[in-house]
């Protein structure tokens, strides 16, 4: 029993031990890699990624998967970024309104799914392709850039600002990391999507409305692909079409080297955030190294399968009863 | 004649329980030899032996007169053997030509699949059974019925020393069923196929058996020539045992009306079944495998559609279509599959047991440390649960200490109205002594307790009154005072 309980602790440790790993190793071959300004690099450049693997993280706990997020940011960002260049309404309505797009894009992945009752794979392997087109359309197939002063002077640039060198959208994010923590382990919500995504059928006999609990996973998905396309607008200065391609896999690598099973109702929010930090740093530290960037995907691949190998070690007993 | 299997002592245990106990007897070549017994007799766990499935723990088993190690399936088929089970392992998603030669050499020819062959045998074997389907059918838009019968082509013509069937007739209609039969015969005939045949429908036994054997709680108890014995006698072998009923005496029963269901009707499962459960009783629903108990139960919670019938809850009508809306109704269900339904194998022993009764645990949506620490201390101490810790995962505890986190869990609910399928299902005595003490208890105050149940035993020790279905159709009702066992595998078995 006692063996059990250890095993599980393990199975959190594990990422956290493959982090201390990587950060030692790099900080060996690498002078620089240590200094304050590239470890707030590396914290920056989790941002998007790991805004997204929040949402990712509900879902594949409560047992679905999200393939159209990265086109879901393309087209709220592209939204808000003609919204704020043509200035249509005011930046903080901008805001608001493309916070809701995100939610309402969510929100039809999730009544596809539990109304419709069409696997999520499917369903967001469709609107992935259906939201690209979005953003292509919203631009007439163009990037938008060179905003109005109404919008850079405004309030939501200053997502995209330092202070005191440090920039801002680091404190969005991890405000958003604590908020989803609370959320996961210390509300009834949190409690239903695990037993969602570990049985249904039990959970939906216990009387829980497991439809209910997927779509808002959806929503919560959808509204942070949003925040993510602002903080990124705000950033950039500037949003392109084919923006956030390929960052549902991103999501899903960080979700999953934090330690959650796709098959469902087992992840942390703290290890998708560990997940997260280790894709930014595996990047960072593989330009230090001037390794040839075509190499960097291939090493993350490398470091998913190995994560989740060591897990499926650490679990191995589980099925077993 | 000679022994084609002799079984020498066989004992099967699973953990603590004891599915067969030192059972022996031998099965002579080329007969019908039928295997009766009540659930959980051992019949299963038997014919599991001879399909490699589980080995013995103890004894032998001879085929042939040479003692076997039947540790694999592929061994058991080598040794001859072809086992039709109850549920259907065929591929829905292939064609019935498919499906009786997968895993044959005669399905190919050099690197190709040999389709003409597999048509024309396949027709061949279907004119035989008088199914009238074409061998390219999908087997997956065949009824239930036809897919089994499928089934049982496929080992008949693979032409098997030892066949061995397991209530294959249970969705059969009576022609089907006769057609089948005549099949067996001639197979045994022709063939000199020896055939083991387990059903509960013991007229079958008499249509088609040439000597049949008796087991009980694991035992042997008497083989006997088929043309020896009738109907009666062979219940009161499967039976045969004298229940005392002196441990719960008291009854809690009320008249008030707590459930009250009338022509429920569910498609094939179940039709125009009509009760009422009182305050503070305990209500039976006995039957065989398949009788529609555990529909007629989950109809009730909302979590399997009813298509015609009214439900009553203390005197008003309701319309439950969800589990949700049963919960509102104060009606609580521990289901049947602890683990496909009742638990959630990835939470701990704390969080499942705490899964419905979330509000009693949060305020305005936000979990309470404190408070679910305190309903879990009073849950483990209530029911005596053995938990080396409540933050312990649920699969960490034996079978019986998962059951009653599964109990606490909807007890704590607060039901009025308490359905419960195979309450006992899988732990051990000690643990099932104490399943009845908490369901005793709780009917003492003033919950109504609807319980299916396989075990007579305990059907006739605990509950007030057992209704007895028998396909889908309830067909007796006995009150505590006349339940025996024989009465209620009479009504079971509808003779």
């Amino acid at each position: 029993m006692k063996e059990k309980r250890k095993k599980k602790q393990l199975g959190e440790l594990g990422v956290f031990a493959v982090m201390v790993i990587i950060f030692v190793i790099m900080s060996i071959a690498s002078p620089v890699f240590l200094k304050a300004n590239n470890l707030i690099n590396i914290v920056r450049q989790t941002v998007e990624i790991g805004i997204m693997a929040i949402g990712m993280t509900f879902l594949i706990i409560a047992g679905e998967l999200d393939l159209s997020i990265g086109s879901l940011f393309a087209t709220t960002a592209m939204f808000g970024g003609y919204l704020f260049k043509y200035e249509i309404v005011p930046p903080t309505a901008v805001f608001f309104l493309t916070l809701l797009l995100g939610i309402l894009m969510g929100c039809v992945n999730g009544l596809l799914v539990t109304r419709v009752k069409i696997p999520s794979f499917i369903v967001t392997l469709g609107t992935m392709k259906i939201y690209r087109s979005f953003a292509y359309a919203i631009g007439d197939g163009q990037s938008i850039g060179q905003f109005p002063e109404s919008a850079s002077k405004s309030w939501v640039w200053s997502l995209g600002a330092k202070i005191n060198g440090i920039p801002v959208q680091i404190f969005v994010m991890l405000a958003l990391f604590i908020i989803a923590h609370i959320l996961l382990k210390k509300t009834t919500y949190g409690y239903q999507v695990y037993a969602t995504g570990g049985n249904p059928r039990a959970a939906h006999l216990s009387g829980i409305n497991i439809k209910n609990v997927r779509l808002i996973a959806f929503a919560i998905m959808g509204f942070l692909c949003a925040v993510a396309a602002l903080v990124s607008t705000a950033y950039l200065g500037t949003v392109t079409t084919t923006s956030g391609a390929g960052r549902e896999m991103d999501a899903i690598a960080a979700v999953i080297l934090g330690g959650a099973a796709l098959s469902g109702g087992r992840g942390t929010i703290l290890g998708t955030f560990l997940g997260a930090i280790i894709m930014a740093t595996v990047k960072n530290g593989m330009v230090l190294l001037s390794v040839p960037v075509f190499w960097q995907d291939g090493f993350i691949g490398v470091v998913v399968i190995l994560a989740v190998l060591v897990d499926t070690l650490f679990h191995k007993n589980d099925s077993e009863r | 004649m000679a022994a084609v299997i002799e079984f020498k002592n066989i004992t099967k245990r699973f953990g603590g329980t004891v599915a067969l106990n030192d059972v022996s007897f031998s099965i002579e070549k080329g007969e019908i030899h039928c295997l009766c017994g009540e659930n959980g007799a051992g019949k299963s766990t038997l014919i599991n032996l001879c399909g490699g499935v589980f080995t013995p723990t103890e004894g032998q088993i001879l085929v042939n007169g040479r003692e076997e190690n039947i540790n694999t399936i592929r061994k058991s088929e080598k040794l001859g053997f072809s086992i039709v089970h109850q549920e259907v392992p065929l591929c829905l998603n292939m064609s019935v030509a498919h499906n009786i030669f997968l895993g044959s050499a005669e399905a190919t020819k050099g690197w190709f699949l040999n389709e003409k062959h597999m048509s024309e045998k396949t027709r061949e074997l279907l004119d035989m059974f008088r199914l009238h389907v074409e061998p390219t059918t999908l087997l997956g838009s065949l009824s239930i019925a036809e897919q089994s019968i499928v089934q049982i082509a496929k080992a008949v013509y693979f032409k098997p020393d030892i066949l061995i069937l397991d209530e294959p007739t249970a969705a059969l209609t009576n022609d089907q069923r006769e057609v089948m039969f005549e099949v067996v015969r001639k197979l045994v005939k022709e063939h000199g196929t020896t055939v083991l045949y387990v059903s509960h429908r013991l007229e079958e036994v008499m249509m088609l058996g040439d000597r049949l054997t008796v087991l009980k709680d694991g035992k042997y108890v008497t083989t006997r020539n088929v043309s020896d014995v009738t109907m009666d006698e062979i219940v009161t072998l499967m039976v045969g045992r004298k229940i005392e009923k002196t441990e719960w005496d008291r009854s809690y029963v009320t008249n008030e009306e707590l459930l009250t269901v009338k022509n429920l009707c569910n498609g094939k499962k179940f039709q125009n079944i009509s009760f009422s459960l009182h305050r503070g009783e305990i209500l039976g629903l006995a039957g065989f495998v398949g009788a529609g108990r555990t529909e007629v139960l989950s109809s009730i919670f909302g979590a399997d559609k009813l298509d015609s019938g009214e439900v009553y809850v203390k005197g008003e009508r309701v319309n439950i279509r969800s589990p949700k809306d049963a919960i509102r109704k104060k009606i609580s269900m521990i289901p049947e599959n602890r683990r496909d339904d009742g638990l959630v194998t990835s939470m701990s022993i704390r969080q499942n047991a705490q899964l419905a009764v979330m509000d009693r645990i949060s305020s305005k949506g936000f979990l309470s440390e404190s408070k679910s620490v305190s309903l879990m201390e009073e849950m483990i101490n209530k029911y005596s649960i053995k938990v080396g810790g409540m933050n312990d995962m649920i699969l960490t505890l034996s079978g019986g200490n998962q059951q009653k986190v599964v109990i606490a869990k909807w007890i704590g609910n607060d039901p009025e109205i308490l359905l419960c399928d195979e309450p006992t299902r899988g732990i051990d005595v000690g643990a099932k002594s104490e399943v009845y003490t908490i369901l005793k208890d709780i009917a003492s105050h003033g919950i109504g307790i609807l319980m299916v149940s396989s075990e007579l035993p305990e059907l006739i020790n605990l509950c007030d009154r057992i209704i007895v279905m028998h396909e889908g159709r309830i067909t007796g009702e006995i009150m505590r005072e006349e339940a025996t066992e024989e009465l209620i595998t009479r009504y079971a078995a509808a003779i």
